[in-house]
């Protein structure tokens, strides 16, 4: 293992004035700036760091072979604590997607967690258009009975398992507000999913699902803030899911009176602060919203432009609020076949809303869950 | 929208409100999303006394997290499957009516819901000697036709008064006084007041149609904010008591396909968890009476979703017919079902938790079972002595 002497000591003096003694919390991340620095600056992955230094390194490419590229910005290593050589000390990484606190001597363990909190993102390996990047939200859209909370099961699943059968092993945080989460029916998935499924296995994955129920579209709003604190504690907790974000849709309507704007605007701060969550902890939003309303005959009246070639096949026409639609990067609409001689039930089409790509996969639902 | 008053928390003072006020914070929703700093600046108030009240406003306010592992030890032990009274019903539901969700008959005037009711809470209080909390807004309910299932299920007089006694039987003519029956029912569950209801596990809904349906119409969504309102309270009381909620609905057809679906529309469609069509086929006219079926249309764990049942209505109530079996045949350990198990059970309670049925394995799979699960009945029957149980059942 190389180490560099010279260049990173400098670098290390000229940054440690900057970014020394920063507190835990969501302020310090706010206050700590990017220093400059040039690529391949300081050591490279897996390799030592010298003590009372720091490094910073850029990388494209974390992910061979998956079709994915990412580019991982730079990293921003600061001080915690007063610099002792000769002992290990803690220092904190603020990279996009992770806080990490680790020991300055093991910088292997550095590029593990973060390929780790990276991957992460990588969940959808089949829908080769969606493209990673911070802070992505994805609106699962379809009538009912089409297998959406069924596809979250499949997420939660695939996200919980262990790395050592496959899955991810980062923490989720669901939110109910429909009470459709049917924990028998998600464990009976990751029953089917691991290879020896004891108790204590499924104990282990479920510890790292968060559930929170919400009785209305205020308490939904008070407990996202509440939730916020957790997102600080909790590092590897990166994926939020919102089971029906279109439960309060009458509800609120109906509270509202006759202002458009009163209707919306629980929905609306909901909509705002989920965009701060998952800008500011780099989370991903995966949120489900109902068909509630049928698509008009008239198609002066769809607020789509007209060119995406998906609105001839699907049904949607947009009711919630504004904030929401243009908060969503990926839309994905799913239906289900009538046809019985098909052994694919289910069709989901995701479309890019930015890059206007569509992608088209059917799938099956079975005793283990979604399968494509 | 909770107002702030002087009192709300602790540390909330009036002075404090006063100052917000002027700075035209008024709601809980005002003060949590503001940023406090700003706050602090322009009402001249402590930073660290505003946090403080926002942390209390938050707990006390927003929903609490639970985690996976604790939700699954808590649903373990409290969700049950009922039987509905019909053992091909029973199986078309994935081995009954689960606890802490809605299950939804819809059917055309004359397919037999009601029956389907009655035969449900006659099978829940004679069966299992739980209570039963049975709706009524279409004035279906008759008590002599619930005896008469009672008395071809068992001999005993005694019995049959006692399984009569604990249906209670509420009629509610409209959404205002449905909401109201709702509201006291649930008060009354969270008193656990223990008087001549005892532990109740069903609550039917016949039918939700009926009290809805008047509601809407027009470009008003008053009607439509009050069923999903309605909804919301079932589901709550379904998840929180960890009752069964069953409700019954009408079919329409679909004006463009021509094919049947329920009724009430759209937003009605996304709420029950699972969805029993029943139809009454016109019979040859060799047979007196009408042949009805049963399928499933939507259900949260059958994947493969069995082709319909045929049933009769008879005096036994939903007899099957063409399937052949009876529950003692069906095989399988249910704890709180098999025989010798009721017998211990009268001698003394072994299980005390005992809230109905609870299913406890999948078709030809051997499950390890720590023995809280298994009374010791069932336990010391196992076949091959190891502590294991393979529970066998008939998919149609």
């Amino acid at each position: 293992m190389t180490q560099r002497p010279s260049a990173s000591l400098e670098q290390g003096s000229a940054l440690s004035p900057q970014l020394k003694r920063l507190k835990l919390g969501t302020a310090g991340l706010k206050r700590a700036e990017e220093a400059g620095g040039g690529p391949e600056s300081g050591p490279g992955p897996g390799e030592l760091c010298p003590p009372g230094s720091v490094s910073m390194h850029r990388t494209d490419r974390i992910a061979p072979g998956t079709g994915i590229s990412l580019n991982l910005p730079r990293l921003q290593v600061s001080e915690l604590g007063s610099a002792t050589s000769g002992q290990e000390e803690k220092i904190k990484i603020y990279v996009p997607g992770t806080v990490v606190i680790f020991h300055l001597r093991r910088v292997g363990a550095i590029w593990n967690s973060l390929v780790r909190a990276w991957e992460a993102i990588k969940l959808f390996n089949k829908f080769k258009s969606i493209r990673n990047s911070t802070g992505d939200v994805i609106e699962f859209h379809g009538p009912e009975g089409t297998g959406k909370t069924e596809m979250l099961y499949h997420l939660i699943a695939r996200c919980i398992i262990p790395k050592a059968e496959g899955g991810l092993e980062v923490e989720v945080m669901f939110v109910d507000t429909d009470y459709h989460f049917d924990m028998l029916r998600l464990v009976t998935i990751l029953e089917n999913r691991l290879v020896q499924g004891t108790e204590e296995m499924i104990k282990g994955c479920l510890g790292r699902l968060f559930l929170v129920s919400c009785s209305s579209s205020t308490q939904l709003l008070l407990t996202l803030y509440s939730l916020e604190n957790l997102f600080c504690a909790h590092p590897s907790l990166c994926v939020l899911l919102l089971d029906s974000l279109s439960a309060f849709y009458w509800i609120d309507r109906s509270n509202g009176g006759e202002s458009l704007t009163l209707q919306e605007m629980n929905l609306k701060k909901c909509a705002n602060f989920l965009e701060k969550l998952v800008t500011q902890h780099h989370l991903i939003l995966f949120a489900t919203t109902q068909t509630l309303m049928q698509k008009s005959a008239n198609s002066a009246e769809s607020f789509l432009p007209l060119k995406l070639p998906h609105e001839t096949d699907t049904d949607y026409r947009p009711y919630l609020c504004k904030s929401w639609q243009q908060m969503v990067t990926h839309r994905i609409f799913f239906s289900k076949q009538c046809n019985s001689g098909n052994s694919k039930g289910f069709t989901v089409v995701s479309c890019h809303l930015k890059r206007n790509q569509i992608v088209k996969r059917p799938f099956s639902v079975a005793e283990c869950g979604v399968q494509f | 929208m909770v107002v702030l008053q002087a009192g709300l928390c602790p540390g909330l003072t009036e002075e404090m409100l006063q100052l917000l006020r002027a700075n035209g914070i008024r709601t809980v929703v005002d003060f949590v999303s503001s940023d406090l700093e700003d706050v602090a600046q322009k009402c001249s108030l402590s930073y660290k006394a505003l946090v403080a009240v926002r942390r209390v406003l938050l707990a006390q306010f927003s929903a609490f997290p639970a985690n996976g592992a604790d939700l699954y030890e808590e649903l373990k032990s409290s969700t049950a499957i009922l039987p509905t009274g019909s053992p091909s019903l029973d199986q078309l539901l994935d081995s009954g009516l689960y606890t802490g969700e809605l299950t939804e008959l819809v059917g055309a005037p004359g397919s037999g819901k009601t029956q389907v009711c009655l035969g449900i809470a006659a099978s829940v209080s004679l069966g299992l000697k739980q209570h039963v909390l049975f709706l009524d807004s279409t004035g279906g309910f008759t008590a002599s036709r619930l005896y008469q299932i009672l008395q071809a299920q068992t001999e005993d007089e005694e019995e049959q008064l006692e399984a009569l006694q604990r249906v209670q039987v509420v009629r509610v003519f409209n959404i205002y006084e449905l909401l109201g029956a709702l509201q006291e029912l649930r008060d009354r569950l969270s008193q656990q007041a223990v008087s001549s209801v005892g532990p109740l596990k069903v609550v039917l809904l016949d039918s939700v149609s009926a009290v809805i349906y008047p509601l809407l119409g027009g470009r008003q969504s008053e009607g439509l904010a009050l069923m999903m309102q309605l909804s919301r309270e079932l589901k709550t009381l379904a998840r929180e008591f960890s009752l069964a909620v069953v409700v019954t609905n009408q079919v329409t057809r679909d004006s463009s396909t021509g094919q049947l679906k329920p009724a009430l529309g759209r937003s009605w469609s996304f709420v029950p968890s699972t969805r029993v069509l029943l139809e009454s086929k016109e019979a040859s006219w060799e047979r007196a009476c009408t042949q009805r079926a049963a399928s499933l249309a939507k259900s949260p764990r059958q994947v493969r979703l069995p082709g319909s049942i045929p049933w009769e209505c008879r005096d036994l109530a939903l007899a099957p017919v063409g399937v052949g079996q009876d529950p003692a045949s069906q095989g399988g350990h249910w704890r709180g079902a098999c025989a010798p198990w009721l017998d211990a059970a009268e001698e003394k309670s072994i299980c005390s938790q005992q809230r109905g049925l609870v299913f406890i394995g999948r078709i030809n799979e051997w499950h390890h079972f720590q023995s809280r699960s298994l009374c010791s009945w069932c336990w010391s029957r196992s076949p091959d002595g190891v502590w294991a149980v393979r529970v066998l059942w008939k998919w149609l």
